[in-house]
């Protein structure tokens, strides 16, 4: 059984008898994944083998079969394709999930709202890491984040499509995540201080523009990973991001395919 | 036009640099006010039309009929993305 006592209440994770719990651990969010099926637990210590990690009291999640369920209050759901997330306080149920990349899909979704309350947000962008600070290259499918990683010398690229930034330890912190596009890779589990933010725009030369505070709100907004529908979760959202710009600065990078960019940034 | 003004409860917003930036939950569209949308944002709340086109008519000496155009323009236009618009008024 792995029912657990969370602060004196039994949280609702159904009965697991034999399945023994992957636990992992993402922009420092100790998860314990429940996979049932061996089709989809090797895939799955495969692809998180770099966010392995020995807490047994991570956030449980459950992978269950598709069932037809009804709202419960207080709990979020989102459905993607075929499968479907449901978030509780005391633990997620993820349903229907047939293979690694749906599981990928749900963790990612399940961050965005675990991370919201924590100052935390997962964003579209590639994080490179350059004498210990992280750069944060983002922007929509197809701006080049995929591009500035596979310019960037190996080992530097801490995730090449979605970047995990975080406020801990007095500072914004790029964390490495297991999530890739085209480059990838099985990810490095650790956080670097952030540098600056570039929105990547393709042009005929190297050029750097800071933006304001309003102008990376709007640069921001669109690419950061959001689920959530309601009115509080969108308010913490605009403060955590009006908290970052205050601290970090954000550019435009207009850039060719080419690693001369880094000379506009050190500039 | 005589019920009180009122942004949509449902709306997440924030000023930044004077302006605001206001977030439908629903659709997560952006919106971004500008700087004379934004000041009728941050006072009009609970006013009626008529409190604000005698309050703008004294403040800035324009005639009632042009701040009344004006400010209705402008309320048409927040009430067309659903940002504002006048509550129905209490009856009884």
């Amino acid at each position: 059984m792995h029912l657990r006592k969370t602060d004196g209440v039994v949280h609702p994770v159904e009965a697991l008898d034999g399945c023994v719990p992957l636990h992992i651990s993402i922009g420092s969010v100790p998860l314990s994944l429940f996979i049932r099926e061996e089709a989809l637990l090797e895939p799955a210590m495969r692809r998180y083998r770099e966010f392995a990690h020995n807490s047994e009291n991570g956030f449980p999640i459950v992978l269950k079969k598709r069932e037809k369920q009804t709202k419960e209050s207080g709990e979020f759901s989102y459905l993607l394709d075929d499968a479907k997330i449901v978030l509780r306080s005391q633990g997620a149920e993820f349903h229907g999930v047939r293979h690694e990349y749906a599981l990928d899909s749900l963790l990612r979704i399940l961050l965005t709202m675990v991370l919201l309350p924590q100052r935390g947000f997962l964003l579209h962008g590639a994080t490179v890491v350059r004498d210990g600070r992280a750069y944060i290259f983002f922007g929509r499918s197809g701006a080049g984040k995929s591009t500035v990683a596979s310019l960037s010398p190996k080992g530097s690229v801490l995730t090449d499509e979605i970047s995990l930034i975080r406020y801990s330890n007095g500072c914004w912190q790029a964390h490495g995540t297991p999530f890739w596009g085209e480059f990838r890779a099985a990810g490095q589990n650790r956080l670097v201080p952030v540098a600056g933010f570039y929105l990547l725009k393709q042009a005929t030369e190297e050029r750097l523009e800071i933006l304001s505070v309003k102008q990376a709100l709007r640069a921001l907004l669109p690419c950061v990973l959001f689920f959530a529908s309601e009115k509080s979760a969108h308010e913490t959202l605009l403060r955590t991001l009006l908290g970052l710009i205050e601290e970090i600065p954000c550019h435009r990078l207009y850039f060719r395919r080419n690693a001369e960019f880094w000379k506009v940034i050190a500039a | 036009m005589s019920g009180e003004i009122t942004r949509n409860p449902k709306l997440a917003w924030r000023e930044v640099d004077g302006a605001m930036v206001i977030i439908s939950p629903e659709d997560s569209q952006v919106h971004e006010l500008n700087e004379i949308a934004s000041l009728f944002w941050k006072h009009a709340e609970g006013k009626t039309l008529d409190q604000l086109v005698e309050r703008i008519s004294a403040e800035y000496e324009v005639a009632r009929e042009t701040a009344r155009a004006d400010l209705e323009e402008l309320l048409a236009a927040l009430g067309e993305k659903q940002l504002m618009f006048v509550a129905p008024e209490e009856k009884g």
